[in-house]
């Protein structure tokens, strides 16, 4: 969608790229450069307008000239005065930070694993160090292939999901986008069985299939929530004291009264589809997340520490 | 246009300031010159307003990756007699610096990630300029994708700052054996590694990795510049975290079918091998799924994990 607003420091990074751009490649129609640059129609010529209005009052120069007349009928063209301008400068610190640790993490992501064209262009922009991806399972990577043809083929899908409870079921779900939050993939989708938009975790897709007919009409015209959690039904309120280090577990739930103390201690209230799933998310912090209220939320997390510790301490048990 | 038929813009002003500079002599500009070329500054009513301007605009512009030198025959910083001009090669983009629709749609998955958040901006200015190389159509098999990063540690921003002027910062930094103390230190790069940012940053005289979610306190940036390391440096360093990653390996027992099975891709007998950076960060991930998960091997990571049920049951007793 092309950005309607734009400040003086975008402003002026636009004009500096179409000069780039413009004297490269030559004259371009405006609605051109607003699709390429993903700004209106309107800021570009109020770009262009930058460009042609750099005159150097002192010498009675002027640094680029416009052609108004091509400019009014939709053209962007423009030729050299004193300008000794040809392309923009090179990337700022800021920007170069901002684009690094973006490709860092996608090199983070197990889809990207091997990527040769995110190496190359890691390496460009500065950070090109190898990628540490360690959690990328294979099972994972087919599943991600397999969503990935089916979004480009728009059809629909067939898989096999545990939730969190550990509830199997087979899904029809016509796949909208991927995300990746946080550290974990999720596929939004349209759920045949609930008529309604779906987030499926793809580490709980024991199994998918990518089959030949075509997404439903209704998935075609859904609107994907901004939140993978956007869906909680029959929620329960739980109350948590986690210490700093451990205060991300509140980026994980919607979450509110959220309250810091001097040493850095969180305290808040988050909202959970099921209490019994809880054990896992906090438990996760040894101790540095508790569970005040209420108590049934306290004793799912106790019982699962219990299940999973009785597990751990006796391996050999289980064969 | 003749001189003062209208006011210009902020963005109007930076452009033509950036073009007289760039037109400018090798010996670059005096502030008169400028004051003289530049309209914006011609209609000021004081020479104090002019210089504030300016002041403000060198600034942007330095931020803005536009590199400003003052060459002054003064030792004392900068006075009347400086010049100004633009630094040698901050417009020169390297000869074999290329980018073909694959590169592009990684940036723009690498900029939307930011979704808005904090350097979200910064990444959308900085694919404005890559576009400004060429048309390239980015490739439509990775649309449907979003990545959205997660940044939301406090010190991020700061340490962003610290990096992009070279400065020193100063944050409480707490071990995980509970010990907390001050460093100071000059970052140098943020890195996501196993769903963490890490710190890359020289303290004293080594280069160490810090783990953002441990950094207890405000990150203060001082105005002292920070040391230089140069990139094969930094090189070095990472290649010895990966060296370090791929040694450290935990051997798990993992129960059949259950969803630990399918998120390490587990087959026949059940035994995967895992790399892992931090033991602790690590237990964290394997405590999320309980009883699915046995170690096996190494003993201080079983024991971590034993004793991190331990914590649970107690504070929640």
């Amino acid at each position: 969608m092309p950005k309607q607003e734009i400040d003086a420091e975008d402003l002026f990074n636009l004009s500096l790229s179409i000069v780039g751009l413009v004297l490269r490649d030559g004259p371009m129609a405006t609605t051109e450069l607003a699709t390429h640059f993903g700004y209106t129609e309107k800021t570009i010529v109020r770009a262009v307008k930058t460009i042609a209005n750099s005159e150097d009052i002192g010498r009675f120069e002027t640094h680029f000239y416009v052609d108004d007349e091509l400019l009014a009928k939709g053209e962007v063209d423009f030729s050299i005065g004193m300008a000794a301008l040809r392309r923009p400068p090179l990337l700022s610190k800021r920007q170069t930070t901002a684009l690094a640790a973006g490709l860092d993490f996608l090199a983070a992501l197990p889809q990207f694993a091997g990527n040769v064209a995110l190496s190359q262009i890691r390496n460009q922009i500065g950070s090109g160090s190898l990628p540490i991806t360690i959690l990328a399972s294979p099972a994972r990577q087919e599943t991600l292939h397999t969503i990935q043809q089916a979004l480009v083929d728009k059809t629909q899908l067939v898989a096999s999901y545990v939730n969190q409870l550990g509830e199997k079921s087979e899904r029809d779900i016509d796949p909208l986008r991927v995300d990746y939050v946080g550290r974990r993939h999720y596929l939004r989708g349209w759920c045949h069985s609930n008529q309604a938009v779906r987030s499926f975790r793809l580490d709980r897709i024991t199994k998918i299939e990518n089959t030949d007919k075509p997404i439903s009409q209704a998935a075609e015209s859904a609107e994907i929530p901004l939140e993978v959690f956007g869906q909680i039904e029959n929620e329960t309120t739980v109350k948590i004291r986690a210490t700093h280090e451990a205060s991300e577990i509140f980026w994980n739930f919607p979450a509110t009264d959220i309250q810091r103390d001097t040493e850095g201690n969180v305290t808040g209230k988050i909202q959970v589809g099921s209490v019994k799933a809880l054990g896992r998310h906090v438990a996760r912090y040894a101790g540095q997340v508790r569970v005040l209220s209420p108590e049934s939320a306290v004793e799912a997390v106790r019982q699962f520490a219990i299940h999973a510790r009785h597990g751990s301490l006796t391996p050999e048990d289980q064969d | 246009m003749s001189a003062g038929a209208s006011k210009q813009s902020p963005a109007e002003r930076l452009f033509t300031l950036t073009c007289c500079l760039m037109a400018a002599p090798v010996i670059g500009l005096s502030k008169n010159d400028i004051f003289r070329s530049v309209v914006s500054y011609a209609e000021q009513g004081s020479d104090l307003a002019k210089e504030k301007m300016f002041d403000r605009d060198k600034s942007d512009l330095r931020e803005m990756g536009v590199q400003l030198e003052v060459i002054d025959s003064s030792s004392f910083g900068e006075t009347d007699s400086a010049r100004y001009r633009i630094a040698k090669g901050s417009f020169d983009w390297p000869a074999d610096f290329e980018i073909n629709n694959e590169h592009m749609t990684l940036l723009e998955l690498a900029a939307k990630a930011w979704n808005n958040q904090l350097l979200s901006k910064q990444a959308q200015s900085g694919l404005i300029r890559l576009r400004s190389l060429g048309i390239v159509e980015s490739s439509r098999q990775l649309s449907a994708f979003t990545p959205r990063l997660l940044a939301p540690q406090e010190s991020f921003a700061p340490l962003a700052d610290a990096i992009a002027e070279g400065k020193l910062v100063r944050f409480s930094y707490r071990k995980i054996d509970g010990t907390t103390s001050v460093r100071e230190v000059t970052p140098l790069k943020l890195r996501f590694i196993e769903g963490q940012w890490v710190l890359l940053a020289k303290q004293s005289k080594e280069i160490k990795n810090f783990l953002l979610r441990r950094i207890v306190s405000k990150v203060k940036s001082s105005e002292l510049a920070g040391e230089t390391v140069s990139l094969v440096q930094i090189d070095e360093v990472e290649a010895a975290l990966v060296e370090f990653v791929t040694k450290n390996i935990a051997v798990l027992k993992i129960e059949q079918d259950s969803e630990a099975w399918w998120h390490f891709g587990a087959k026949d007998s059940g035994t995967v091998e895992v790399n892992f950076m931090d033991e602790a960060l690590f237990a964290e991930d394997l405590m999320e799924f309980g009883s699915e998960v046995q170690i096996l091997s190494p003993e201080s990571l079983r024991q971590r994990i034993d004793s991190g049920w331990q914590q649970v049951l107690d504070t929640h007793a």
